[in-house]
């Protein structure tokens, strides 16, 4: 047996203490810094081989006994590791730490309860720093701030509404009708992410008549937010992706569509640091798309324009009436965005904290609508014992999201379907006294619908999470330690959507209050035993086995009223009140087994194992099993590849498998209520139960290969993944005269494959400035392999206008349509031909910073409503060019299309974007010395973009985080923002 | 390393305890299943069958009553939102029928869906102990009567495309049958249930059966869609003597008959054809045929008023509001008396007992303010007397297009657009055609 060596991660480091008495010991101190001489704070210092270690101080010092002859490992997140022989350290001694460009020594969490080295990683596992998700120029919401950051991932935006609303999807189609989101993780907590309707579709009727909400095949048209935008960035230290299978199946059941690991800002040892941050920023709308002017000339020769229309705009004109442009007026509010932020960390050598309270709040672009958060956190860490620690994380989250009336409908009654068909003539405005006329070119009039409604959505949510660390053995060659994490995520979510009788749409309904209620709780906890045998120092095992159990419980009544009384909204103030209520309970079990094996620290296997069984599953007690495994061979820790071109190479291969349970009730074949004057009635529901249901299984090979060159200034990553999902869940069509519409079948395979590219560089360090940038690249194709199920469309809108259909042998994203030529031919393809980002960051003299993110999305289709939506109402902005063969007005052109070629409304949603750009200033030598620091800075988001698309936004996905993505209604546009930035260090 | 082994065999041990002690099932928490009725069915729970049967009949119906009526020349459904009421029904430019698009697929599944309950409804009333053989005979003829005018409305959709007659087992569905085929076992089926309610008790009650909702009352009610369905099929005989056995009155009030009710309570719902008049945007139009071609004095001429301001929408405008329905809780009708001496006109008509045709017809025109017939009495002539009565009468209730492709007269109703067509039936669903 050769020498001794022990591997540990940094969360041994941090909970261990030495243990040990040696006889020859000496005491060493030091001091850490950057290269710039600037202070490291919390640097582990450690002896090699032993569990003996410290942290470095506010001044970056340090102090630490130990035996002579041993060796010191010194590191820092985002910095490299270095060795040194405690015995050349003298007294004082002044250690230089270089910056880990390619972040190579980044602790990244692989497992329930271990985690390694970035250097040893099998997988590509995409990281953000707090700096890149906040720190540029800060989007509408957390979840929104993601876009362009995380390689592999396609995300598009539900709604521009103020408190956002997102879809995100991580390598590709990873379920059909199925779950296609990724688990959010918060601290150990699985944090719930369901999108609830307010109920809207009773007034917009977007999905068929009667429905209260427009839930369907996964999705929803009402554009509800996310509830994972409840999280204020601010308060999150890191971000890791787990991105499939590969990486993620240690999660099991919820881990399918991945994992987004958020861990929030903790306390560090030392002075208390107080820092307060204030923004000050205006919203407005990032495009419109203009309005059509009418003349004489154009309409004579617009066939679909009626004698009595022209006539109305001969009046108008004859009467010198005022044209307005209500796109403009209904979209072209600048909305003020404030947002204030005040934490307090700090702590001593057995507890720290972090303590947050924030609030921001913001209008929108549209009239009375807006969004505020106001959020409370308290992090606090505590070691009981020396083998003992505990941590709490406790956020309070109250937001309200005022969010206005867009997207599908079928009423004419949403802002934009209303605008579609309302001319610059019509006379909307109100009187004197108030009273809005009756528009007469929509069921609606947009100005009172924006001035008299209400759809806010007001929650209030608790996340708490618990976290135990316990070392239960200590020994010179193993240590075992019980780990436990676990917490609940708790919310009541108001919705108040309230329609007064004397809107113009309310001539039936005679006003509609719709009061929504949910209660939702989530627990789980996961309980494991971490056992770290090092039989030499050649070789590491690390060997964990545990519980896991997730439960959630929704709860969901929503009350419509209508004929409601004058100036009222509670719903018994009405002539007629309808209730529906919506429960959904689950519960998971799983157990894991995992071995990692650390050899030479250059070749890291792991196994593992996970066994499943959920209450949603045909057979609740049958547990499904999910393995996964990993190699990553780092060839520059061998002794036959030292030289000094790389500074790191890596070969990486990784294997796992996940699932996806099937939706809550799939099992069951449903009556719905269904009355008639007063008798209860009941109707076999459309969805067919499948009593047999299975959850569908993912599996994903990764391999890749990691460099870094020139002294890990220059590193690259590159990933291949071959993503195969199994038995995927679909509703499938059934004949309807069989009383059902669909059944939940496990209808087929289907096959992700995708390549990476990622590469870190700081092409230009001087002393005067510093340049570092990151480039991705990544792109996805799917393909259906096996479906037993007759193909039909899916989702959208028929063929007519283009729909998706799952085919085997093709994408699985693929949009068909008409083609013009009598039949139904591919358009399109909602998958990007590939994405790219690049994000920079360039300091002038350590104190001026400049940071930028550009996204372009090359290919993929959108089915694109909007501009048809006008064209059919004869209000675009190009209605009258002619540029056709047929030489008639472009819009009246384009709608003879309907009905027999679909490829207008197919259309490419390429775009290049500059995403976030922010320039910031930091004061460091001030004239008082109670304020450490001072930063200013001011940015810009969604600022440039350049795209053909022809609507308010290539990113958009108003269906919902369903499987129809790239859906085009009639949306509230997206918008962009001017922020100014200044925050104070105490 | 062996003492760790053996902790983690009794952590997995215990693990192993705890997790098949508490396995879940949570059951469905929102709703009744099938499986649970189907098993021993309690009279309310059988209610509750036949109340969701009743109250299904109205879903998708403003839906169909549009497209047919579309088609048919009736009328216009102006929708900002939804074009394909004026491009695809109309025939607009190259658009045509699409067997994915809603006016046929949500209509075909609705009427499917009501009579998969009715079949849930034979099959819980066959399995349950706690009815006495002549209520369970009540529930099985209102269901059967039910099936046969659901599946009327799909045929008069898809017509020569056919129907699935056979629909009992999801898992295995009978064939396709065409128009013909169809129609005889619609007939069949209202036999059938006729035959049930001969020694039934009718333990149910009805909304919109109001005056037949015992076993006599259903009994004429079935009869009265069987004379519908002998016409279509040209079995005058069978029609007469159909009529004999229903509501038919040549002398009773038109409006007598069994209807769709609405109401505002909980979990009912409303008249979704009603809109209220001198709407924009969202509006039911007559189509100006209507106003163009009536006689004078019709009183008929009041289902389709004025507007203040004409509707004009993709080159197509109209200036009068459809006011059948005339508010959001008026009635629906199933079938009602009208009809009923109409098709015992037509039933004469092509009998040739001419003198009774006129006689009938005329009932007609004088409820309606006209002076009598004093055209040609011919056959050629009565039945063009008599489909522009049904057009009049029948106005928005779903008629006028079935009744000129009966007599292949398609070709004569107006053409607003010239690209437009006439479709004469829609394409089966996508999801038949598996």
């Amino acid at each position: 047996m050769r020498k001794l060596f022990l591997q540990m991660t940094g969360l041994i480091y941090l909970i261990s203490l030495p243990y040990f008495t040696f006889s020859q010991a000496r005491d060493i101190s030091g001091r850490v810094t950057d290269t710039k001489g600037l202070p490291v704070v919390g640097a582990s210092v450690t002896v090699k081989q032993s569990a003996q270690g410290t942290m470095t101080d506010a001044d970056g010092k340090f102090k630490l006994n130990v035996p002579s002859g041993s060796t010191l490992i010194i590191g820092s997140a985002g910095y490299r590791a270095q060795a040194f022989n405690a015995d050349d350290l003298a007294a004082g001694a002044q250690i230089k730490l270089e910056e880990d460009v390619a972040r190579l020594d980044e602790v990244v969490v692989t497992g329930l309860a271990t985690a390694v080295k970035r250097r040893n990683l099998a997988n590509a596992v995409t990281t953000i720093s707090s700096k890149e998700l906040s720190g540029v120029a800060p989007a509408q919401t957390f979840d929104a701030a993601l876009e362009g950051k995380i390689p592999g991932a396609y995300i598009n935006a539900n709604t521009g509404a103020p408190g956002g609303g997102i879809s995100v999807k991580l390598r590709g189609v990873t379920s059909v009708y199925g779950n296609t989101q990724p688990l959010y993780v918060v601290d150990g907590v699985f944090v719930d992410n369901t999108a609830t309707s307010a109920g809207l579709n009773v007034v917009t009727a977007a999905l068929g008549n009667g429905a209260i909400t427009s839930n369907a095949n996964g999705s929803t048209q009402d554009n509800p937010s996310s509830r994972i935008a409840d999280l204020r960035a601010e308060d999150i230290e890191s971000i890791e992706i787990l991105k499939g299978a590969s990486a993620a199946a240690v999660y099991g059941s919820k881990a399918a569509g991945g994992v987004v690991i958020i861990t929030t800002k903790k306390g560090k040892e030392g002075k208390t640091r107080v820092s307060i941050s204030q923004d000050l920023g205006q919203i407005s709308v990032r495009k419109l798309l203009g309005v059509r002017h009418y003349t004489d000339a154009n309409l004579a020769k617009d066939p679909a324009a009626s004698p009595s229309f022209i006539q109305a705009f001969k009046d108008a004109e004859s009467a010198g009436l005022p044209m307005h442009d209500y796109e403009k007026e209904v979209w072209g509010n600048k909305g003020f965005a404030r947002n204030t932020v005040l934490s307090v960390s700090g702590g001593n050598a057995k507890t720290n904290f972090y303590f947050s309270g924030s609030q921001k709040d913001e209008g929108g672009i549209m009239k009375n609508t807006g969004y505020r958060n106001s959020s409370l956190r308290l992090n606090l860490e505590h070691r009981l014992t020396d083998n003992i620690k505990i941590g709490v994380s406790s956020n309070y989250i109250n937001s309200s999201a005022d969010r206005g009336l867009t997207g599908n409908d079928n009423a004419g009654v949403s802002v934009g379907i209303a605008l579609s068909s309302t001319p610059e003539f019509a006379q909307l405005h109100p009187d004197a006294s108030g009273n809005y006329p009756n528009n007469p070119y929509a069921a609606s009039n947009p100005l009172q619908t924006i001035a008299l409604m209400t759809n806010n959505e007001a929650v209030n949510r608790f996340i708490t999470g618990l976290n135990l660390e316990a070392i239960l053995q200590k020994g010179k060659k193993s240590n075992t330690k019980l780990v436990g994490k676990g917490g609940i995520d708790f919310y009541n979510l108001e919705t108040n959507a309230i329609f007064p009788s004397i809107l113009q749409f309310q001539a039936v309904n005679k006003g509609t209050s719709i009061q929504g209620f949910t209660k939702n709780l989530n627990t789980n906890y996961i309980f494991s035993l971490v056992n770290t045998l090092t039989p030499s120092d050649r070789l590491s095992l690390t060997t964990s086995a545990g519980l896991t159990q997730e439960t959630g419980d929704y709860n969901n009544l929503l009350n419509v009223a209508t004929q409601v009384i004058a100036g009222q909204s509670n719903v018994n103030q009405a002539g007629a009140l309808n209730a529906q209520q919506t429960r959904i309970k689950f519960q998971n079990e799983g157990i894991f087994i995992q071995e990692e094996a650390s050899i030479i620290d250059a070749l890291m296997l792991t196994a593992g194992v996970r066994f499943d069984r959920s209450s949603n599953n045909g057979d609740v007690a049958k547990y499904y099993a999910y393995p996964k495994a990993g190699i990553s061979w780092n060839l520059t820790k061998m002794n036959f590849l030292k030289n000094d071109l790389f500074d790191n190479l890596k070969l990486r291969a990784a294997y796992g498998e996940a699932n996806n349970v099937p939706a809550y009730g799939s099992k069951f074949t449903a009556f719905n209520i269904s009355n008639i004057a007063g008798n209860p009635g009941l109707i076999v529901n459309p969805q067919e139960g499948q009593p047999g249901i299975k959850p569908e299984r993912q599996t994903e090979l990764e391999t890749g290969i990691d460099f870094s060159l020139l002294k890990g200034k220059l590193s690259f990553e590159l990933t291949y993944y071959d993503k195969n999902i199994y038995d995927f869940l679909m509703q499938a069509s059934l004949p309807s005269s069989s009383g059902f519409t669909s059944e939940w079948v496990n209808a087929g395979n289907l096959r992700n494959q995708g390549v990476e590219f990622g590469m870190n560089a700081r092409p230009v360090e001087s002393k005067t400035i510093t340049w570092n940038t990151s480039v991705n690249f990544w792109q996805n194709r799917s393909s259906v392999t096996k479906l037993i199920i007759p193909s039909v469309p899916q989702g959208s809108f028929g063929y007519v206008l283009g729909s998706f259909q799952i085919q085997q042998g093709k994408s699985a994203t693929q949009i068909l349509g008409l083609d013009g030529k009598g039949g139904v031919s591919k358009l399109g393809d909602a998958e990007p031909t590939f994405q790219m980002s690049t994000y920079n960051e360039i300091t002038f003299f350590n104190k001026l910073s400049l940071r930028f993110l550009l996204h372009w999305k090359k290919g993929g289709q959108n089915v694109n409503l909007t501009s048809l939506e006008n064209d059919f109402g004869g209000t675009s902005a190009d209605y009258d060019r002619v540029t056709n063969k047929a030489g008639l007005p472009d819009g009246f052109y384009r709608i003879t299309q309907v009905g027999s070629d679909a490829h207008e409304f197919v259309q490419t949603s390429s775009y290049l974007r500059l995403r976030e750009i922010g320039l910031y200033y930091s004061f460091t030598k001030l004239p008082v010395s109670y304020v450490k620091g001072i930063r200013v800075g001011v940015s810009l988001n969604n600022y440039l973009t350049i795209t053909k698309y022809k609507s308010y936004d290539p990113e958009v996905s108003n269906f919902g985080t369903g499987f129809s993505s790239g859906v085009d209604v009639d949306p509230y546009p997206v918008t962009k923002r001017a922020d100014f930035h200044i925050s104070f260090d105490f | 390393m062996k003492k760790n082994i053996a902790i983690y065999m009794v952590f997995l041990l215990s693990a192993g305890l705890i997790f098949s002690s508490c396995k879940k099932d949570y059951g469905d928490l929102n709703h009744a299943t099938v499986e649970s009725f189907t098993k021993n069915a309690s009279v309310s729970e059988l209610n509750n069958l036949v109340s969701g049967t009743e109250s299904g009949l109205r879903n998708s119906l403003a839906l169909y009553l549009d497209v047919v009526g579309i088609i048919g020349r009736e009328l216009y459904h102006f929708s900002t939102s939804e074009p394909r009421y004026v491009t695809d029904l109309l025939g607009a430019n190259d658009a045509k029928l699409s067997n994915s698009n809603f006016y046929i697929t949500n209509t075909w599944a609705s009427r499917y869906a009501v009579i998969k309950n009715c079949n849930v409804l034979i099959q819980a009333a066959n399995n349950s102990t706690l009815v006495t053989a002549s209520q369970k005979s009540g529930y099985i003829g209102f269901a059967r009567t039910i099936k046969a005018y659901q599946l009327l409305m799909c045929l008069n959709q898809t017509d020569s495309n056919g129907i699935r007659i056979d629909v009992s087992d999801p898992n295995n569905l009978g064939p396709i049958v065409g128009y013909d085929d169809a129609l005889t076992a619609i007939a069949s089926l209202l036999d059938s249930a006729k035959n049930d309610f001969s020694n039934a008790d009718v333990a149910f009650s009805l909304a919109g059966f109001t005056g037949f909702s015992n076993a006599g009352g259903l009994t004429k009610a079935n009869r009265a869609l069987a004379a519908r369905v002998a016409v279509y099929r040209h079995q005058w005989d069978d029609a007469l003597a159909d009529l004999n056995e229903s509501f038919f009155s040549l002398q009773g009030n038109f409006n007598t008959g069994i209807f769709n009710v609405f109401g505002t309570g909980s979990g009912d719902q409303l008249n979704t054809f009603f809109i209220p008049q001198n709407q924009t945007g969202e509006v039911r139009l007559a189509h100006p045929s209507y106003a163009a071609d009536i006689e004078a004095n019709d009183d008929r001429i009041g289902k389709a008023t004025l507007r203040t301001a004409v509707a004009s929408l993709n080159g197509l405008s109209s200036d009068r509001d459809i006011w059948v329905y005339t508010s959001s809780t008026a009635p629906i009708p199933i079938i009602r008396n009208e009809e009923l001496i109409l098709i015992y006109a037509e039933a004469q008509i092509q009998k040739n007992d001419l003198v009774d045709a006129v006689a009938a017809l005329n009932i007609i025109r004088e409820g309606h303010s006209l002076p009598d017939y004093s055209g040609t009495v011919s056959q050629p002539a009565l039945i063009t007397e008599m489909l522009n009565q049904r057009r009049y009468s029948l106005f928005c209730e779903g008629h006028r297009w079935v009744d000129m492709r009966r007599y292949h007269l398609l070709d004569q109703l107006p053409i607003d657009r010239p690209e437009d067509n006439v479709w004469t039936e829609f394409p089966l669903p996508v999801s038949e055609q598996q």
